[in-house]
């Protein structure tokens, strides 16, 4: 039988992956890898069935592969607790296997493995769900398309001056709260950006302009500390934006918001100082919200109510985490950290007249969270089989793209579309150079480093060159002089590293891992819009965005999820997945409704 | 109730779906599976992970070789043992907030001999089972009120049928929501603090902070006064109301006219069931 002989890799043993592996099982595959580099939590519970309470922390491929090699000992399953972008999984290690299916939650890690793919020629099924919507395709090297043919909506990046002066939206305040004011007061100091509002008129400017406001002063309790802080962020530095008329020419005017005012009739919850909350200092239960009785997560809060939570955890967090002051990353399944963030977040929105939100919205803004259930995985995971069945027995003229539908059109929940050919413009799959706008005398290397490179091209371990000139590379094997020259490469402007990057340089970016060639041309340029371009550089050429119309011929393909972060997305199950299909006329080539394809033959379904 | 307000909910993901009320009606239903094959085992997987009241399995056939190839819920040393027992005792593994019970019994004989068996259940899941059975099944369903859904499947086909009483849903999620300022009808209090306030007064900076609900709600009455006591309904009328208000306003400063102008349409489009 078929998939008794097939070697399979699956990367991912979360939603889609416990299914698949499941259904793997039970379609005779006997030779499975498996990688996944995270652990079991709690929220995992209602649809990754191989794992129960007592895996919480544990390796998800391991208790994966345990747990289906109870039912089935016959089989083989490696599981490989790790990420899939290391360098032990290279194309040699891809090449061992049939078909790669995809079981994964961000778009980062499916880039990476469609280039291994790429490069060791090995079919790869793609996959991804939310909620009730799902989607299965298939990419094989040079005769469909492959992952990155269709550009990808970048995670949604908000422009500064929205976060840190005019925010519109709840998510807006959300972000201010995490990635500024989270960070600013508990995380890596030197990395915060600015929590001072602009104006026009630099002599006057809030006391938060002063880099030490944040810093507790000697003999200052966590009480007064807390109120100085409230007072400078929702109060003064709302006062100093409001000096700026032009901004509010047309939008409406903020209020500032003071302790006093808040709490002009009662009393301030009790700060005592003391570092015993009832809970322990248990990140995951440790509450402010509790202890003030704050105990329904989707209730939504006052603005005393959030005052009173914002003094309170910031209290708790001060007296209970002294030692990772300085050095806290926001987490969203940290209690304190979560409640923290959505106190400050209502305050902001009280001001600017934005809803506020619960808890359990709040978290779901902030952590990026995606809805999930079973059933649609274990859907997914049915049609991922059934094409790599298809591959494996080298029928690609019946692979298929496959929809799961929230409600049925035309009867059917399951909607199928056949794949398309290679895009010549693909500049993974087909060579092809970009351009890249740049201010050549005011930017550094590191800032094209990490926001291009890694960030848009999604390459993992680069080495940069113009001509001969090597100007960066990462690797374990470098000698120390040449990782100093590096490092001091990344500091320097464009216009003056060694092999000076000027107007009309062409770069090639090259990654040995993914096999993966760019090449990128540069274009000097002053000035960059800062709201639109809040990255000071711009990437294009074949590489467009999704928020240009479609490629003619294809599905449009848009993120569903569209709250998040300033910075990088860290998200689980964050989905790719289509919306407006059937509104959009496309040469899509949709089977019609009488047939239905089952292995190359087509049937008339017979409903009894 | 499973833990609800604890915030590393395990049912955290699907509440972001169906929220409170859809976790509580899927907590409080009991359901019933006839036959446990592969089709009656995956559904009951996701009801069960998903935190279903209660679930029982009626199923009289034992473990056969054959199922440990398409049923990842029966093993090798179940083979001999009642079908229905070992999917039950593993599906009570995946969550234990669920009651899971088994009968070893075939749906068909319940269905000949002990219809009164499913008025206990919310909904009853009938997979691969032929038209006829069906047929009796659905017409007890119907009578005892219970939901039915029918599911088949062959190789790589499959069907679902729901059936079930046409019945009445009101939890009217409106897009555009209309709040009820009650303007035409204030309760006591609003109506008392409505009228502390006086639109002749001269003070002008008192004049332009009169909120504007409550200048609608006076307007509201003076209209009544004059007009039998109904409000504007042709669009002559709702022009004329307008322009009473405008002709109250005392300056261009004063925003709460220029609201109450912008709402007065409140006034007139009451919210009611739709």
């Amino acid at each position: 039988m078929l998939s008794q002989k097939a070697k399979v890799l699956m990367v991912g043993a979360g939603g889609i992956g416990c299914e698949l592996l499941k259904t793997l099982a039970l379609t005779g595959f006997k030779d499975i890898h498996l990688i996944d580099l995270d652990t079991i939590e709690v929220s995992n519970l209602n649809r990754q069935f191989l794992f129960r309470k007592q895996h919480v922390g544990q390796s998800k491929a391991k208790v994966a592969r345990d747990a289906v090699l109870k039912f089935k000992p016959d089989i083989k399953i490696e599981a490989h607790h790790a990420n899939v972008k290391n360098s032990d999984f290279d194309v040699e290690f891809f090449k061992q296997f049939n078909v790669v299916l995809n079981g994964l939650d961000n778009v980062d890690a499916r880039r990476h493995v469609n280039r291994l793919c790429l490069a060791a020629g090995v079919p790869l099924v793609e996959s991804g769900s939310t909620g009730y919507l799902g989607q299965v395709t298939v990419h094989v090297k040079d005769q469909t398309e492959c992952y990155e043919c269709q550009t990808k909506e970048l995670p949604k990046t908000y422009p500064v001056c929205t976060i840190t002066n005019t925010p519109s939206k709840p998510v807006h305040c959300i972000v201010w709260a995490k990635d500024l004011l989270f960070a600013r007061l508990f995380g890596d100091r030197n990395q915060s950006s600015d929590l001072i509002v602009h104006t026009n008129d630099r002599t006057s400017s809030a006391a938060t302009a002063d880099t030490d406001f944040f810093n507790i002063k000697d003999g200052e309790t966590p009480e007064s500390y807390a109120c100085r802080v409230f007072d400078g962020v929702f109060g003064d530095n709302i006062e100093v934006a409001l000096r700026n008329e032009e901004t509010w020419k047309s939008r409406k005017r903020p209020r500032p918001l003071y302790i006093c005012e808040v709490y002009s009739d009662a009393k301030k919850p009790r700060i005592d100082g003391s570092c015993n909350s009832p809970d322990g200092n248990d990140k995951h239960t440790a509450s402010a919200a509790r202890i003030l009785g704050l105990s329904n997560p989707q209730e939504v809060w006052t603005v005393r109510d959030s005052a009173n939570v914002f003094l309170k955890a910031l209290e708790l967090l001060l007296n209970t985490r002294q030692k990772d002051i300085g050095s806290l990353v926001f987490d969203k399944d940290d209690q304190l950290a979560m409640e923290f963030v959505t106190a400050a977040a209502n305050l902001r929105s009280s001001c600017f007249d934005i809803p506020m939100q619960s808890l359990f919205e709040a978290k779901g803004i902030a952590g990026n969270i995606v809805h999930a259930i079973a059933t649609t995985n274990a859907i997914i995971s049915g049609l991922i089989v059934l094409e790599a069945i298809k591959l494996l027995m080298g029928n690609l003229d019946d692979c298929r793209t496959t929809y799961c539908l929230e409600y049925p059109r035309r009867k059917m929940l399951l909607m199928p579309a056949e794949l398309s050919a290679p895009k010549s413009s693909c500049y993974v799959c087909s060579q092809s150079t970009l351009l890249l706008e740049v201010n050549t005398t005011m930017t550094r290397l590191r800032e094209v480093v990490e926001k291009i490179v890694r960030g848009q091209l999604s390459v993992n371990s680069p080495m940069i060159s113009q001509g001969p000139c090597l100007i960066y590379e990462t690797g374990d094997d470098l000698e120390e002089d040449m990782v100093t020259q590096y490092n001091q490469n990344l500091e320097k402007f464009l216009d003056s590293l060694p092999a000076p990057i000027v107007d009309g340089s062409i770069l090639s970016i090259e990654d040995f891992q993914q096999e993966f060639t760019c090449h990128l041309q540069i274009k000097h340029r002053e000035i960059f819009d800062e709201e639109k371009e809040p990255d000071n550089m711009v990437l294009s050429g074949k590489l467009s965005t999704t928020r240009d119309q479609a490629l003619p011929g294809s599905v449009q393909l848009t993120a569903v999820a569209d709250n998040v972060s300033i910075h990088a997305v860290d998200d689980d199950d964050e989905v790719i997945l289509i919306d407006e299909v059937a509104k959009q006329d496309l040469k899509r080539k949709v089977l019609d409704e009488e047939s239905v394809i089952v292995c190359g033959k087509r049937q008339r379904t017979e409903v009894s | 109730m499973e833990v609800r307000n604890n915030n590393n909910n395990k049912y955290d993901r699907q509440l972001r779906i169906w929220g409170d009320q859809g976790q509580l009606a899927l907590e409080q239903a009991n359901t019933c599976l006839l036959n446990c094959g592969p089709t009656g085992s995956e559904a009951l997987k996701n009801l069960v992970l998903g935190g279903i009241g209660s679930c029982t399995i009626v199923d009289d056939s034992k473990v056969e070789a054959r199922d440990l190839g398409n049923n990842f819920f029966v093993d090798w040393e179940s083979i001999g043992l009642s079908k229905a027992k070992t999917v039950c005792n593993f599906l009570q593994e995946l969550n234990d907030t669920v009651k899971a019970k088994f009968l070893e019994e075939s749906p068909e004989t319940i269905i000949n001999v002990n219809p009164d068996f499913f008025s206990q259940f919310t909904l009853v899941i009938a997979t691969q089972m032929k038209e006829q059975s069906l047929l009796m099944l659905d017409a007890i369903c119907r009578k005892q009120g219970v939901m039915l859904l029918i599911a088949r499947s062959f190789g790589l086909t499959g069907l679902i049928r729901i059936s079930l009483k046409e019945h009445c849903v009101i939890e009217s999620k409106p897009d555009n929501v209309i709040h009820d300022l009650r303007l035409q009808k204030p309760w006591a209090e609003l109506k008392r603090f409505s009228d502390e306030f006086d639109t002749e007064i001269d003070d002008s900076v008192i004049h332009k902070h009169i909120p504007f609900a409550i200048l609608l709600i006076k307007a509201c009455e003076d209209w009544r006064k004059t007009h039998g006591d109904s409000l504007p309904s042709t669009s002559k009328e709702k022009a004329e109301f307008k322009n009473l208000l405008s002709s109250k306003r005392r300056g261009v400063d004063e925003d709460n006219y220029k609201e109450a102008i912008l709402s007065a349409y409140r006034v007139w489009s009451s919210p009611t069931i739709s």
